[in-house]
């Protein structure tokens, strides 16, 4: 049995999610409602030891007062990862990125400001290159079964039509995009995989499944739907599962992992 | 060639074509003093054990700094004196003739070759993928890929890897080594890799 992923030669990527705020990791239930989950450093340093594929660091409580601290924590964990490291939340502008850049960030994740400024992707790609811009984007499914992009950690619904904005930031040199189902996220039913397909086959760019995942199995459903990668967060974080229980669902499935 | 405290000195060159964090976090990592070589004199003063081309920014930015600098025909001496040199991605792409990112520019032409863009699915190419090597210590590893160009065959080539098309991944000719993949993001094996090039 083979994949899309292994006809094409990229391995599908596991990676680990820390949401953090205020210098702790937490997880959220439908980007509602935080819990402390520990320290960013330890976790990022654990996670790559299980075996992740790549970090990603959301900020999601970023503020300017706080952007000391974040740049800090961020070259604390950048230090110890011989894996990649991508930073995200409060990046507002070029500045912001190449702060975090230089602090120790591989690839850096624009969001909102993204929506509210889409020349900063080009902006970003012209500059540090394509490779280190993904653009994260929050999606809803709303009542009438259609995905609306949310803005400002998910409060803030858009006018933006998703599968235009999916398009206009591969045009505009998004090097990948982290797709979050924020209809799925914390509900621990697996990842939107009709979106994901769907995206993954139109668009000429990697994308990250991301929101729903509460076990192995969900990463390998979402690697055979075409996802290039997959992020998690809440179920590596309570312990329910280490990294390498998903490498190994994926290697009975015949995928290959690293 | 060692410091006081026995820590050798490794230099990066500076392309000023991106951030050298990840790079001389890893060095750091393996026991190594990375020393940034921003002029000739950097490579005079310093005693070096290896020097590291790092692999950030474009074939053409990366030329324009090392010629503006002299570094170029520095580097070229380096490789013919035999001392250990490791080209990362762009750094690997520097090493041959030329390249179809910046036609017209010349490389350091320490190998034979050319450039192209590289025929990847998904572009650019960003990710972990498995090596085709019959070196033992390339064979089936998998390590990280960021790239749009490559360099499609090399007789000195030791490791290929194959998305979309083959490519050349790892370079060995002497002491010059050259990986097109990122061994600093590679995990643990990336760092072994990078050790045994710079011993």
């Amino acid at each position: 049995m083979s994949t899309l992923n292994q006809q094409v030669g990229l391995i599908p990527r596991v990676i680990v999610c820390l949401d953090v705020a205020n210098g702790r990791v937490v997880k959220g239930v439908n980007f509602k409602g935080l819990a402390d989950m520990g320290d960013p450093v330890e976790l990022a340093l654990r996670y790559q030891e299980q075996g992740a594929d790549e970090i990603v660091f959301l900020d999601i409580k970023a503020t300017l007062e706080n952007r000391a601290n974040a740049l800090e924590t961020v070259t604390r964990v950048a230090q110890n990862l011989s894996i990649p490291f991508t930073v995200g939340g409060g990046l507002n502008n070029y500045d912001d990125v190449a702060q975090f850049l230089n602090a120790g960030a591989d690839k850096v994740a624009l969001n909102s400001a993204a929506v509210k400024n889409p020349s900063l992707i080009n902006q970003i790609a012209d500059g540090f290159g394509s490779q280190c811009v993904v653009v994260a984007i929050d999606v809803n499914k709303d009542e009438v079964d259609d995905y609306a992009v949310y803005v400002n950690g998910g409060h803030v619904k858009t006018e933006t039509n998703a599968f235009d904005w999916f398009a206009e930031v591969e045009q505009r040199g998004a090097g990948e995009i982290l797709l979050t189902a924020m209809h799925r996220d914390g509900t621990g039913i697996g990842f939107d995989n009709e979106l994901m397909a769907r995206v993954a086959k139109e668009r000429n760019i990697q994308v990250i499944a991301s929101g729903g995942a509460s076990n192995a199995e969900h990463f390998v459903d979402t690697y055979q739907a075409g996802s290039d990668a997959a992020l998690a967060a809440g179920m590596f974080h309570r312990g329910e599962y280490c990294v390498d229980d998903v490498k190994q669902a994926l290697k009975k499935q015949n995928i290959l992992t690293r | 060639m060692s410091s006081a405290l026995g820590i050798k000195k490794v230099g990066v060159v500076n392309t000023k074509a991106g951030n050298l964090f990840s790079l001389f976090a890893c060095l750091r990592r393996i026991g190594f003093e990375p020393i940034t070589v921003n002029t000739t004199q950097d490579l005079e003063l310093n005693e070096l054990c290896a020097l590291v081309i790092p692999g950030q920014g474009r074939f053409g930015q990366v030329m324009k700094q090392l010629k503006a600098t002299k570094l170029d025909q520095a580097i070229q001496m380096w490789s013919q004196q035999g001392k250990p040199l490791l080209g990362i991605c762009v750094g690997l792409q520097v090493m041959f003739e030329q390249s179809d990112e910046d036609p017209g520019v010349e490389g350091l032409a320490l190998f034979e070759g050319k450039v192209t863009r590289l025929q990847s699915p998904k572009q650019p190419m960003v990710g972990w993928c498995q090596l085709d090597s019959q070196e033992a210590r390339f064979k089936n590893q998998i390590v990280y890929f960021v790239n749009s160009y490559g360099v499609k065959s090399s007789p000195v080539a030791v490791a290929t890897v194959t998305y979309g098309e083959e490519f050349v991944a790892a370079i060995n000719q002497g002491n010059l080594w050259a990986f097109q993949f990122h061994p600093e993001k590679s995990g643990p094996i990336g760092e072994e890799m990078i050790k045994q090039c710079l011993r």
